[in-house]
């Protein structure tokens, strides 16, 4: 019965779903638009769960500790804290609560906000560019040690990247006007077809383990319990 | 002999510092670079150009977060620039749980510019006249395909918990009928995720704004129609900078533009380092 109900409630609505998009009618749309309400509630589910699941995660580590715990008080803390800020204080510093102090540093008064936005700006933000920066420099040097034009393929690839990477940027347009055209050629021409097939093949895959799983014939999706 | 290996096996570190020297001498002293404007970032401003003020606006999706802000960021900005230049109304939200920061933080920038210069109460940009901030909605996917048929039932508020259907510009734009295109930002395949769910379904225009990275993702739906422009990389950015300020006599900042200089020098410097690699390999393998 565990297991009949969940296959059953997914057959009747996966074929539900397909069918509402081949049948414009109202009640169809009425259907499908409350189907939409109750993912928004199941997503709401999910966060809770997901937030349990990190917190529980860290207390772990801390309890039996596990290499690398003391990191995990940062992450809890982080939690407790921009969650106060967050429901309190607001996004912008319109909550409930006072979101800045001011002290007086001599004849000076200095204003410190602690919103949600200040946070982003001030932490999120030059953490989160810092680490895509970091890529470029990993990226030069694994270009430098691995882009070898050991084979024929290798080599078509190396020529490919050569003419992309300065056709790319405007340099490459006063090395040759033509330069970018040949980069934008390479994009729209071999890039395309092997992006389309793999498209296709991605697109067969979805569908075919979507069916599998309408029917009842995937059920990894209901966990390895009894 | 000794010569050719160390083209094979010069230290991380030294890469590193020629990276980064090849990033930051450029931007301690800037040189410009003329840019030449590429056919899809050209496509989607003629979009923008054909949309009438009158009966439709524009939705800009800021998909990104802050680690792929230095490319996608500048894209927005000049969106903005440019639909404030023709008075569109703009709609924002995000899809990213991390972009409401960023898209509000541009917002704040463009509206300043503007207001900076505006004589009258008609010139000034003002809230929930010319643009309206969604913000992030829970979840993503329903609210996409909800606002097909009603944007206020998606987003009964907006990122300021006013109610949307109550703001003036609302009252003109209810779904994707008066919605002339819909540009996704993105560093991920979210703009696919707007073909699929917003063009293939509702009819309504989709452009992209994506990383140099994911860029590639993006050209059969080019191809095929189903996205009707799309600005690419820093170099896209720096495009669309030029586009909208020779066409509007803009001013303001244009930081993509500026880092072309450092795009530029860096692309070159990675690509001196694979060819330095190379001479070493063949090299060392004729000796063998």
């Amino acid at each position: 019965m565990q297991r009949t109900i969940p296959l059953m409630i997914v057959l009747i609505i996966g074929i539900a779903m397909l069918v509402q998009f081949f049948i414009p009618h109202r009640i169809s749309k009425d259907i499908y638009m409350n189907f939409l309400d109750w993912l928004g509630i199941i997503a709401s589910f999910a966060l809770v769960l997901g937030l349990g699941s990190l917190i529980n995660h860290h207390i772990d580590k801390i309890r039996r500790k596990k290499e690398h715990w003391q990191y995990s008080w940062v992450t809890l803390i982080s939690i407790v804290v921009v969650a106060i800020i967050g429901l309190f204080g607001g996004m912008e510093g319109k909550g409930p609560l006072p979101v800045q102090f001011r002290l007086p540093i001599g004849d000076k008064i200095l204003v410190v906000k602690y919103s949600i936005q200040t946070i982003y700006d001030n932490v999120m933000t030059p953490l989160g560019a810092t680490m895509f920066a970091l890529l470029a420099f990993f990226m030069a040097s694994a270009a430098y040690r691995a882009f070898r034009a050991r084979t024929l393929e290798a080599t078509l690839l190396l020529v490919a990247a050569f003419i992309v990477m300065v056709g790319v940027v405007p340099l490459g347009y006063y090395i040759s006007p033509k330069l970018p055209y040949l980069a934008q050629w390479i994009m729209d021409v071999p890039n395309t077809a092997s992006k389309r097939g793999i498209l296709f093949g991605v697109g067969l895959g979805v569908a075919a383990t979507s069916l599998k799983i309408i029917l009842g014939i995937e059920r990894n999706w209901l966990g390895g319990g009894k | 002999m000794k010569f050719w290996e160390y083209l094979l096996r010069i230290d991380r570190r030294i890469v590193f510092l020629l990276v980064g020297l090849s990033v930051l001498i450029p931007l301690l002293f800037p040189f410009r670079i003329k840019t030449n404007v590429m056919p899809y970032t050209q496509k989607l401003f003629d979009v923008i150009e054909t949309i009438d003020p009158e009966n439709q606006g524009i939705l800009i999706s800021a998909d990104y977060d802050p680690q792929t802000m230095p490319e996608l960021h500048p894209m927005f900005i000049a969106l903005l620039r440019h639909a404030f230049a023709r008075r569109i109304p703009v709609l924002v939200m995000t899809s990213y749980i991390q972009g409401p920061g960023l898209a509000q933080q541009g917002l704040n920038q463009v509206t300043e510019e503007f207001n900076a210069r505006a004589q009258t109460n008609q010139d000034s940009i003002l809230y929930g006249r010319d643009y309206v901030f969604l913000g992030y909605p829970p979840l993503w996917l329903a609210a996409v395909l909800r606002m097909g048929s009603d944007i206020s039932q998606a987003f009964p508020a907006d990122y300021y918990k006013n109610r949307t259907a109550s703001l003036e510009m609302m009252k003109k734009i209810k779904n994707y009928n008066d919605i002339g295109v819909i540009i996704s930002i993105a560093g991920s395949a979210i703009p696919q995720s707007w073909v699929i769910y917003a063009n293939t379904r509702f009819g309504v225009r989709v452009g992209s704004g994506a990383t140099a990275v994911t860029a590639p993702d993006f050209y059969p739906f080019l191809q095929t129609g189903q996205m009707c422009g799309m600005i690419a990389g820093l170099k896209g950015a720096s495009e669309y900078e030029y586009l909208v300020s020779t066409k509007y006599n803009l001013t303001g900042a244009t930081p993509a533009t500026r880092g072309m200089g450092s795009q530029s020098i860096a692309h070159l410097m990675i690509l001196l380092l694979v060819i330095i690699g190379n001479i070493g390999y063949f090299a060392t393998r004729r000796k063998k």
